[in-house]
């Protein structure tokens, strides 16, 4: 549908800025216009990039697993294996790549904890990789309009 | 509400009569509690008298769980003390009346608070000597004598050597029971913390919990108040200084809470307090900072979510500082780059 969501949301921030907030008389009240207006520039930035963004996540993720299934215990293995038998996603709603999202990063959490405690080069390896992830997953999700 | 405020307040200011309460405003601040100033007059004695106050009271959902009893106890210890606060006035627990717990204090006037308003120029001048006035009275908060007051009857304190884990165990606890969705940077940033611990603390202190720029009350002649205590407790005092330390409170300067460079607000409170602001320790609460904000966002994340607020403010949290606060976390662990 156009116009698109994004432009939608900027204008109605715009006129929640420009038009609503210099009438609005209380501190509390200007306060919620204003975040308001701020939320909606936030929603807009993620609109357009959301489900490409948990996509391409969730094939790092998984590829991340993979490489971790020779260093990890058989109990990690056996659920990195039953993650890998499920193909990913075909349903790209945002809701169900979340789902997918959060399932694949509560067990890298694990996976992560456990190639710390590992030696050797892989597991140094593997954990540089991870932490790259992480980084590439902030870069992912940043927002411009932030406070602070 | 006007009416059950006065309801409530007549009684209770021995000689009052006819009170009428105006100016009823809810406004911003505070993590965990509405916040409403009113203005109340009555007579006594054959005049008039009026007098400004600030009420707290339990919202249907916070951004932290915090307990009023202790919040009111922090405040009320400080009174005449070289800590500014306002002063306290009624505690109520009984639900009843406002339809949440409260309590009351006097509301200082004239004052500004806001983060922003301290970078505008006209407090150019002024704003060395608000610095400098932050971490002395720090300083003032991490000695008192917290023994001799009604902290201690309400508080726990943890010994020197527990400080840091019994905050880092309650903020994972935090994160475990609120975050909606997993917190990978979160996690090792806690493994982290729990791989290397500091030092005990060098004195076990009234921690304010939420020290920062915006959680005082000033004008060009200096700090009139410290407010929001409603995380204090005992703890490890590099806690606070670390956390008005925080990336997040900079406002988009270098400046820690957009006013003072790092080493001099350390200069300032290591001379006012005689302790010292250990390097290596500093830095473990730098990161502690990060998870602690964190289990604040996700907690208020979580309150909109399920339905039990909708303030903006609380979304908020989810949409633009959670990741903004793994950003801050990267660099803190080292791990930005």
């Amino acid at each position: 549908m156009t116009p698109d969501a994004p432009k939608v949301l900027g204008a109605l921030a715009g006129a929640l800025g420009v038009q609503v907030l210099p009438e609005v008389k209380t501190p509390f009240a200007q306060q919620t216009v204003g975040l308001s207006a701020t939320l909606l520039v936030l929603l807009a930035q993620d609109y357009d990039r959301a489900a490409a963004v948990l996509a391409e996540e969730n094939l790092a993720v998984r590829a991340l697993l993979a490489r971790a299934s020779t260093l990890v215990s058989a109990d990690q293995r056996a659920r990195i294996s039953t993650l890998d038998d499920r193909a990913p996603n075909a349903d790209l709603r945002i809701s169900a790549l979340t789902r997918e999202n959060s399932e694949l990063r509560r067990l890298l959490i694990d996976v992560h904890a456990a190639v710390e405690g590992l030696p050797g080069a892989e597991a140094r390896a593997l954990d540089e990789s991870i932490w790259q992830e992480l980084r590439s997953s902030t870069a992912r999700r940043h927002v411009e309009g932030v406070i602070g | 509400m006007e009416a059950a405020i006065a309801r409530y307040l007549e009684p209770r200011i021995p000689g009052a009569a006819g009170l009428n309460v105006s100016n009823l405003f809810r406004i911003p601040g505070g993590a965990s509690r509405e916040t409403w100033m009113f203005d109340a007059s009555w007579s006594a004695g054959g005049e008039t008298v009026t007098a400004n106050f600030i009420l707290r009271k339990d919202p249907p959902a916070s951004l932290v769980e915090s307990d009023r009893e202790v919040e009111y106890t922090f405040y009320d210890a400080f009174a005449e003390s070289a800590v500014p606060v306002p002063r306290m006035r009624w505690l109520e627990q009984d639900e009843s009346h406002l339809n949440g717990a409260f309590f009351i204090m006097e509301r200082i006037l004239g004052c500004d608070s806001s983060p922003r308003r301290i970078q505008e120029p006209d407090y150019a001048e002024a704003r060395p000597m608000l610095a400098r006035q932050l971490y002395e009275i720090a300083a003032a908060i991490h000695t008192f004598d917290w023994r001799q007051s009604g902290i201690a009857r309400l508080i726990d304190a943890p010994a020197p050597e527990t400080c840091w884990s019994r905050e880092v165990a309650y903020w994972e606890d935090m994160i475990d029971r609120n975050e909606l969705t997993p917190q990978p940077i979160a996690r090792a940033a806690i493994r982290w913390l729990k791989r290397n611990p500091p030092p005990p603390a060098q004195r076990v202190s009234v921690v304010h919990g939420d020290y920062r720029v915006g959680n005082f009350l000033y004008t060009k002649e200096g700090i009139k108040g410290i407010v929001d205590w409603e995380m204090a407790h005992l703890g490890d005092p590099l806690e606070d200084l670390a956390w008005s330390f925080m990336e997040l409170w900079r406002v988009g300067t270098p400046l820690m809470g957009g006013i003072v460079q790092r080493d001099e607000a350390i200069r300032t409170w290591e001379a006012a307090s005689g302790l010292k602001a250990d390097r290596e320790a500093l830095h473990w609460w730098d990161v502690f900072s990060g998870v602690k904000a964190q289990g604040i966002w996700v907690t208020g994340a979580k309150a909109f979510d399920s339905g039990k607020t909708q303030e903006p403010i609380l979304a908020y949290t989810s949409w633009g500082l959670i990741n903004r606060q793994d950003e801050i976390l990267l660099h803190s662990m080292g791990r930005d780059a």
